[in-house]
């Protein structure tokens, strides 16, 4: 079974930084770095290929880097997969940061800890959405449930998106429709492969 | 303790969305959640980055919180007492009124944020004796005004029947940005089978999902639409039962369309022949098929015809008052609140175009303006001439200027006043895509330095001894007398809920009564000839700054400055939040146009014409038509392009518009 995680539609996602905001206001990060971030890929639609968006926080892998390389065990994984960091056990030694292929945990300077999207678990405990996925306006991204079957068509592996170190993320894709975008976006899968 | 309260309420910024917001304030005053109002069926529950971003903005550290003056040493301000700032400013524009006149003050008045109460600002000018404005708007009107003379009234469906579209077609719009609920329904409408087709000379994020994208030349959208109506009558795809009930001046404008045979079309847009073939049959087949058209092609001299051009497709195809179909523009249901009770105007306050802000500070005369007041709207920064109007505001004897925040034009002021937020001040907010009224809730009183404009319109009366009595005690029922006859009920309804108060209905002219001259859609307009010297019937006429103009040889690029879903205009991009997320304002080149100029991604270059220039990153982009180049519009904060120091005074020829995307510039590597 896997875990809990997100699923994004490369086709829906125009990365407005409404999630972002969102897991600000949701987490408390006010002046801190965002947890959520968007990384827009070809925006100068080179190779023919169109622009799109990840809006990426943290992926909750299964097997997670950030744990693995953990010296004061601050990270614990949850029944359902949910990937949480304890900032009591923090040092701040920062080794996350190195071993996360991904580049989520942030380390907060001020308080000499680091911290990462905990999946608003306090959201899910009480049955609601993870703010970003609340906040979407057009419904790209969405939460996937632990143990949730991948909808038919949506894929793990994206141009733009890699998993180097074996991490497997639970974060999934619904590739790009539209007769614009999704030939051009074919193209570059297949560029990728190559 | 208190427990948290969530409160309803509505954004007023100057986008088609007007989301319903609810907004949650924890025990200590502060913004804990801010969601969208599920209650408001357009905006569905959502609301944008910019709705969120308000829980940074309310308490923003650069937010303007106590009134500014003038340093005596004449650079940077000082913190002044109201009382000190009032008096002060009612002395001086009393002095300017006693030696020029009433009329030697500009009161200028943007679309920062939407509510009744901003009207009140004429109650005291009124009683000043009149005061100068601006007529006109720098956004939309033309499409306004061809919709008008078109259909009657500017109204189209419920947003929610997008969703029953089989064919979309999107025209010099990006609603990926610029209308996010309205996209999130075209794709849901793509996911049930519809097809959706973009013009824009641009790639957007529209563009990219589109099934169909053409990218004609600025500004010749009316042979576009003209071409692809003859194509669709040569095809015999037009809709004879109703335009034989329904249409007036079909004939003749028939006649008109030999002139636009899809090779001559294709010849003045750029387009292949067989792109506006294909596009105009597939158009006409689907059923039912919306055309949405944005403003961004109508921001040119001969707006008003290319809009009355784009405007009698949905009806020469018969999608007019059918759910899923129709012309979309904008939907003034919810523009229905009566007159605001003023004192009378002595005489009639005199008026310039909007577009047309610094030539009329330079040269205006019997009397000139020597002072102004500026509120919501940062015209230093936002309207053609920019850079003039700066200077020229300096050269006044007065400037007062009402914002939030610093802002190129506040710069230029003698007082800068701090301005309420939305959630400072309770007031009625009308919409433009969705019919509903909303409440704006007063979530919080304004900081103490902070005073309501509607408040500080109210001391001046005072000063000057004016009568005050048009001012609000009560500001519910203020607004209660506002609304339509016999709805007044409506206003305890809502705070605790978004009205249609229309009648209308969610399917526009549904019952196929047009009110126009005629009771039917107006093919032939002879009102747009006896209003504003144009042709009755629609035609395309090259711009005098297109393409094809002689000052092409100079000035070859077509620059268009189109609009972020970043910002509203020059709104929130002082935020920390927003500017974390912003793509970049860079000049978007196609890389034909780049290499013979031997411009390089990433490299800087200059921006110029007869007018002006500007200096900034260049992006090489195929994604744009060649010819046409593109820089976001919306100075905000130092860095930015003051992108229209470019952009000149046109009007367009209907309904007195800004012309910002006719303009010509060339590019050269710094």
């Amino acid at each position: 079974m896997t875990g809990a995680g997100f699923r994004l539609d490369l086709h829906r996602c125009v990365g407005c930084g409404a999630c972002v905001l969102a897991c600000r206001i949701e987490n408390g990060r006010v002046e801190s770095a965002a947890w959520r971030r968007i990384l827009p890929l070809n925006l100068r639609r080179r190779a023919g290929g169109p622009a799109y968006t990840f809006s990426v926080a943290c992926h909750h892998c299964e097997n997670p880097a950030c744990l693995n390389g953990c010296p004061s065990r601050a990270y614990a994984r949850r029944p359902d997969g949910v990937v949480v960091h304890d900032e009591h056990r923090c040092l701040g030694c920062r080794y996350c940061e190195m071993t996360c292929p991904f580049g989520t945990p942030v380390f907060d300077g001020d308080r000499g800890v680091v911290s990462k999207c905990p999946l608003c678990a306090h959201r899910l405990d009480a049955g609601l959405a993870p703010a970003c996925v609340a906040a979407c306006p057009t419904g790209a991204l969405q939460f996937a449930e632990a143990g949730s079957a991948r909808p038919p068509g949506d894929t793990a592996g994206v141009p733009g998106f890699a998993d180097p170190a074996g991490c497997r993320p639970n974060l999934t894709f619904t590739p790009p429709r539209g007769q614009v975008r999704s030939p051009l976006f074919e193209r570059l899968v297949e560029r990728n492969r190559r | 303790m208190p427990a948290p309260r969530t409160i309803r309420t509505v954004c007023p910024r100057n986008c088609y969305c007007t989301c319903g917001m609810l907004v949650t304030v924890d025990e200590s005053g502060r913004i804990i959640r801010i969601d969208g109002d599920p209650l408001n069926p357009a905006t569905d529950g959502r609301v944008c980055l910019k709705g969120l971003s308000y829980a940074r903005r309310q308490t923003a550290p650069d937010r303007l919180l106590t009134p500014l003056r003038r340093s005596r040493s004449g650079s940077g301000f000082e913190p002044v007492e109201w009382e000190d700032a009032l008096s002060d400013i009612a002395a001086r524009l009393d002095a300017v009124r006693a030696t020029y006149g009433p009329s030697s003050v500009l009161y200028y008045e943007g679309s920062g944020s939407h509510g009744a109460l901003g009207g009140l600002a004429m109650a005291f000018w009124h009683q000043f004796g009149g005061c100068t404005t601006t007529h006109g708007d720098l956004c939309w009107p033309a499409g306004l005004e061809a919709t008008r003379l078109t259909y009657g009234a500017n109204l189209h469906n419920h947003p929610r029947l997008t969703r029953e579209s089989r064919f979309i077609l999107v025209w010099g719009h990006n609603p990926a940005e610029t209308n996010i609920h309205q996209w999130r329904l075209m794709l849901d409408a793509q996911e049930r089978g519809a097809v959706i087709a973009v013009i824009d000379p641009r790639s957007t994020d529209t563009t990219d999902a589109a099934d169909i994208h053409l990218q004609p030349r600025p500004g010749t959208d009316a042979a576009l639409a003209l071409g692809i109506a003859n194509v669709i009558v040569e095809a015999g795809l037009h809709d004879e039962a109703f335009l034989r009930m329904h249409a007036q001046g079909f004939e003749a404008y028939r006649a008109r369309l030999a002139d636009y045979a899809v090779e001559r079309a294709a010849d003045i847009t750029g387009l292949p022949p067989e792109a506006i073939r294909q596009l105009a049959l597939a158009y006409a087949r689907a059923k039912p098929a919306l055309l949405v058209a944005g403003f961004g092609l109508q921001r040119h001299s001969r707006a008003g015809q290319a809009m009355r051009a784009a405007a009698l497709l949905p009806a020469l195809t018969g999608n007019v008052g059918v759910a899923g179909g129709g012309w979309q523009y904008a939907n003034l249901a919810s523009h229905c609140l009566r007159e605001l009770p003023l004192p009378p105007a002595p005489r009639p306050v005199r008026t310039f175009p909007v577009s047309q802000v610094a030539r009329h500070l330079e040269t205006l005369d019997g009397p000139p303006v020597r002072a102004a007041w500026i509120e919501r709207g940062n015209p230093g920064s936002q309207n053609p001439a920019a850079p003039r109007i700066r200077r020229a505001l300096r050269a006044l004897d007065l400037v007062v200027v009402v914002d939030q925040f610093m802002t190129p034009t506040a710069e230029c002021a003698d007082y800068v006043l701090p301005a309420k937020t939305l959630f400072e001040e309770e007031d009625l907010v009308t919409a433009y895509w969705h019919p509903y009224v909303q409440w704006r809730a007063r979530v919080f009183d304004p900081p103490a330095g902070v005073k309501p404009e509607s408040e500080i319109w109210r001391l001046l009366c005072e000063r000057f001894g004016f009568d005050t009595r048009w001012f609000p005690t009560d500001r519910k029922a203020w607004l209660r007398d506002l609304l339509p006859e016999g709805q007044a009920h409506a206003i305890d309804r809502l705070p605790h809920e978004p009205l249609d108060l229309s009648g209308n209905g969610d399917i526009a002219f549904a019952s196929r009564h047009f009110p126009t001259a005629s009771g039917r859609v107006a093919f032939e307009a002879p009102d747009a000839t006896a209003r504003w010297g144009a042709a009755a019937l629609p035609e395309y006429v090259p711009l005098d700054e297109g393409h094809a103009a002689p000052l092409a040889s100079r000035f070859p690029l077509q620059l268009l400055s189109c609009k972020t879903r970043d910002r509203i205009h020059s709104q929130f991009g002082n935020l920390d939040w927003v500017r974390a997320v912003e793509r970049p304002h860079v000049l978007d080149i196609h890389p034909d146009d780049a290499a013979a100029r031997g411009i390089v991604d990433g490299g800087r270059v200059v921006v110029w014409n007869e007018r002006g220039r500007l200096e900034l990153a260049a992006r090489v982009t195929p994604g744009i038509r060649p010819g046409v180049v593109h820089v976001l519009e919306g100075w905000c904060h130092d860095g930015d392009p003051d992108v229209n120091a470019l952009v000149g005074e046109g009007r367009t020829d209907m309904n007195d518009g800004a012309t910002f995307y006719e303009c010509l510039v060339e590019v050269q590597r710094r």
